[in-house]
């Protein structure tokens, strides 16, 4: 928040894919329908998620394919690095993949000697400045053209302009040899078709495509809840993300990934591997955060969140920030990590408005909020001054007591019709606004005592 | 010249802290020819508590709140947020103590108060306690809750002797949400403060919503700024013929 | 290690616990997609006019480059043009019989060194690197389109023998060719025609990689500013043929 440059550009990207957004749904008078429906394959797919997730394998394997499954990060990671130790890979080339930051997989690569490099432009500048993804889909948002050349200049040792195309073009040279070179792709899937054994990427750059045909070895990395039956059902979701994400009809990149090489193909991966992840997930099928498992990952409630404009990705402190993310931190870290975060929220359900597959975040929340004061892991003041609210509220004898006493305390620091600045709690609400003060007569006071006002 | 008659539900903000609302708006229900009735020792609607996820405790508070307006006609409440309560989580909350169906009935009687004008009554036309130009902001639990943009509008479009200009970003937080405001004070008051500025920028003399929360925030805000703009509940513009 | 067995297993139990939130379905899949497929075809056969309006808007409003010839001997002009304006020198092609039509032969001479992909597989790991090689050079990559997508100004490619990846991939400029067999209306229609591909119908080529693609290579990561060519292509053009590539 204090980064005025990271507070600006979080305006300028939130407010432009707003907008953009916005655009894409106006001209598609289908794409409410379209939502509701996309809204049911994810519930009816979930109701059956175990005949789906077999068919899928069954097709990965007919093709070819081998799949691995992942109850933990540390699973993950491990069956990952293993697959790449196997193939004697040295360097693996990323497709942006929010997945494999959930498990933190680049820091096991490097520790067995694998250098992992991100391809995705975004990605490739939080990965030589060593940081985080402040944003799902622009995950750079939160640098300068200027920043970003003095880190290519610095880390690449040439020289570069702080102009995006310049820029644009350097990366474009650098990943160009890694895309050439690696042994190893990983990618994430942002939807897999059961039916035929198909993952599907959606991108804008290009990297998922050299990712997964380059490479002699490719492994996507998918959360289970990213199944869906068959194509017909994937046309359905193709129709509406990236209209939600970006305002684009579709990404520039969709591409169908069916196993490994076939016979008579110039290129494609020798081997293919797909690694399930638990991570969370399935606990929640019968969970309160259940609907959550049909996030599509687009992004479009940080756009529109108050507070994720105001405070950007990093400041949520785990992989996954906004609304969503505070529901998947649950799910992956449990409740307790979202102690605090579950109340980063207004709860004003700008967030479920655009949501393309309806998720009711703010029902969610308060529900995670609830387990936190049931499973009293909310700071005991706190607790207890809800407790004692509860009381006031459910007792109007005590209530009224209240008032009085209120009224009492208020005199010092009510002058003028208002109040000024108070310590405490109260402090935090005075420093910027001013409150009004209990009124002299609440208004059913003066419904009992005001007899023309009764008549 | 209705032959109707509503109870009023202040509400713990609008009872504590903006009493001249709840007096408006039985001045302006009155002249509607609508019979009103306060019934007595009202407290809460428990939002607060449910909100924060003290569920046991929003529960009982609920049950006092449903048991108050068992036998009214029409329950007219000053706030989108206490309306939405009853409404859509009433049901829900009282299930556990077999009063689903009694919850069920409460809900269905109880408008927002411009909903109440407007949907029930079709009263538009009002005479403004304000003149000059007013803008609107969409409270959250109005706008996306009870899906209602249009019948404030309505009103404060007609009123006589005002003139309404649109706010832009009308429908975004105006950063209260309740224990928010306080639990995450600087974000809260950055929130208030992109609001205020597109306030001020509509040259309006008078901010108006339909929600007590909304109105402590921006009407805190603005003060403390000693901006000339007012912060005003929609019922005390409509309480114009005096 | 987890197995599958206690992978799924845990999924199974956790499925069959949990009540369903709301009755839902999932979308209606065509019961015999190939000869859907086909009344499709046969349809859009009808008003190609129209369907090519509305494809031809879509793709330049994300930037393509439309071409529109009467006859497929006109298509090398068209290709020479592009080569002269870009000073390329090297064209790497689908092999003539994924085309459609012996545009590699067509283009030979004229200063444009073609190199044809071959339908046959590579003879080993040298080859592949060869021909790669010479994909990752060339200034064009000249391909066939097997469906166009007018609601969204897409090219579907299937991939295959003589028909590889790297074609419309790597080069900087990616040029197609094609006619109203290939043209779709929306992606709904384009879910029939996967739905075939994969079941009772015939698909165009049989490798493992079916790829949308929707304007050329792009980024907004620096600022928001929009810059293309970032690993794909900067340009893609697309020349439409009117009275057909076969025959």
């Amino acid at each position: 928040m204090q980064d005025a440059f990271l507070q600006e550009a979080l305006t300028i990207a939130t407010t432009k894919f707003i907008g953009l957004r916005r655009e894409a749904f106006a001209g598609f008078p289908e794409g409410e329908a379209l939502r509701d429906q996309a809204r049911a394959i994810k519930e009816r797919t979930l109701q059956e998620l175990d005949r789906h997730l077999e068919t899928l394998i069954a097709n990965v394997e007919r093709l070819g394919g081998h799949v691995h499954y992942a109850a933990t990060p540390a699973e993950a990671r491990s069956i990952i690095v293993d697959i790449g130790r196997r193939a004697g890979a040295r360097m693996a080339v990323k497709s942006k993949s929010m997945a494999t930051e959930e498990i933190h997989l680049n820091e096991a690569l490097e520790a067995a000697g694998i250098t992992p490099v991100e391809t995705d432009l975004g990605e490739y500048i939080i990965q030589l400045a060593h940081e985080r993804p402040s944003h799902i889909i622009a995950p750079a948002i939160h640098k300068t053209k200027g920043q970003v050349a003095e880190l290519f200049t610095r880390e690449l040792k040439r020289p570069a302009e702080p102009d995006p195309e310049a820029l644009t073009k350097i990366a474009r040279g650098e990943l160009r040899e890694k895309f050439l070179q690696a042994d190893l792709g990983i990618t994430g899937a942002n939807f897999a078709v059961a039916e035929t054994g198909t993952i599907v990427l959606v991108t804008n750059e290009g990297n998922g495509r050299m990712v997964t045909s380059l490479p002699r070895v490719h492994v996507a990395v998918m959360g289970v809840e990213k199944v869906v039956p068959s194509m017909t059902d994937l046309m359905v979701f193709l129709a509406i993300l990236a209209k939600s994400a970006t305002g684009q009809k579709l990404s520039v990149y969709t591409s169908l990934v069916q196993g490994p090489r076939r016979g008579g193909e110039l290129e494609g991966p020798e081997e293919f591997h797909l690694v399930l992840l638990d991570g969370g997930r399935i606990a929640q099928i019968d969970g309160p955060l259940r609907e959550a498992l049909s996030c599509l990952r687009c992004g479009a409630c940080l756009n529109v969140c108050p507070v994720y404009r105001q405070i950007g990705g990093h400041a949520y402190g785990y992989t996954y920030p906004g609304p969503i993310g505070i529901l998947l931190t649950a799910m992956m870290e449990g409740t307790a990590a979202v102690r605090d975060l579950a109340h980063a929220s207004s709860l004003c359900g700008a967030c479920a408005d655009a949501c393309p597959v309806r998720i009711d975040i703010p029902r969610m929340l308060i529900e995670l909020r609830r387990e936190v004061d049931d499973k009293k892991i909310a700071r005991w003041p706190e607790r207890l001054a809800f407790k004692l609210l509860a009381q006031l509220l459910a007792r109007p004898g005590l209530y009224r007591l209240a008032v009085r006493a209120g009224r009492i305390l208020q005199r010092p620091v009510a002058t003028g019709g208002r109040i000024g600045r108070v310590p405490l709690v109260l402090g935090e609400w005075t420093r910027t606004r001013n409150l009004p003060p209990l009124a002299a007569r609440t208004f059913q006071e003066r419904w009992a005592q005001d007899k023309d006002l009764q008549a | 010249m209705t032959g109707r008659r509503a109870s009023l539900m202040v509400t713990c903000l609008g009872d504590l802290f903006f009493p001249d609302v709840g007096v408006s708006i039985v001045r302006v229900l009155r002249k509607l020819g609508v019979a009103v009735d306060v019934p007595t020792d009202q407290t809460c609607c428990g939002l607060p508590l449910f909100n924060s996820g003290y569920h046991a405790e929003a529960a009982a508070v609920a049950r006092r709140t449903l048991a108050l307006f068992r036998d009214s006609e029409h329950v007219v409440v000053p706030s989108g947020s206490c309306a939405w309560m009853v409404k859509h989580e009433y049901p829900g909350l009282l299930a556990g103590a077999g009063l689903a169906r009694e919850a069920e009935h409460l809900a269905a009687c109880t408008h927002e108060l411009s909903q109440f004008l407007v949907r029930v009554l079709g009263a538009r036309q009002f005479t403004s306690a304000v003149r000059g130009r007013i803008t609107y902001h969409d409270s959250c639990h109005l706008l996306r809750g009870l899906h209602e943009s249009e019948s404030p509008r309505t009103l404060l479009g007609n009123l006589k002797g005002a003139e309404l200009v649109p706010l832009p970003g009308a429908d975004e937080c105006c950063g209260f949400g309740g224990s928010f405001a306080v639990r995450l004070p600087e974000v809260s008051s950055q929130i208030l403060a992109k609001k205020l500025a597109n306030v001020e920028a509509t040259g309006a003399d008078c901010l108006v919503a339909c929600d007590a929360g909304c109105l402590m925030q921006m009407g805190g805000g603005l003060t403390r700024k000693k901006s000339r703009v007012r912060a005003l509940h929609l019922a005390e513009l409509l309480d114009g013929d005096r | 290690m987890t197995t599958r067995a206690e992978f799924l297993g845990r999924i199974r139990e956790q499925v069959r616990r949990a009540p369903a939130r709301f009755p839902a379905s999932t979308a209606s899949r065509p019961r015999h997609p190939a000869a859907e497929a086909e009344t499709i075809r046969r349809e859009l056969a009808e008003r190609w006019r129209e369907t090519l309006d509305g494809f031809r808007r879509e793709f330049e409003g994300v930037a393509g480059v439309f071409h529109r010839v009467v006859s497929v001997d006109r298509v090398p002009a068209v290709i020479e043009q592009i080569a002269r304006e870009r000073g390329a020198r090297e064209l790497v092609a689908w092999h003539a019989a994924a085309l459609g039509v012996d545009l590699p032969a067509a283009l030979g001479g004229h200063g444009l060194d073609v190199h044809q992909m071959p339908a046959a597989e590579p003879t080993g790991a040298g080859e592949r690197e060869r021909l790669r090689a010479i994909a990752a050079r060339a200034d064009l990559g000249l391909t066939g389109v097997d469906l166009a997508i007018a609601e969204t100004g897409t090219l579907v490619l299937v991939s295959g023998s003589g028909r590889p990846r790297s074609t419309s991939l790597l080069p900087p400029c990616h040029i197609t060719v094609f006619d109203r067999t290939a043209l779709v209306e929306s992606l709904r229609q384009v879910g029939v025609f996967l739905e075939a591909w994969h079941g009772d119908g015939a698909a165009p080529a049989r490798g493992a990689s079916i790829n949308f693609i929707t304007g050329p290579s792009r980024t907004a990561d620096i600022e928001l500013t929009l810059t293309r060519g970032v690993h794909g292509p900067k340009e893609v053009h697309a020349i439409f043929v009117e009275q057909g590539l076969g025959g």
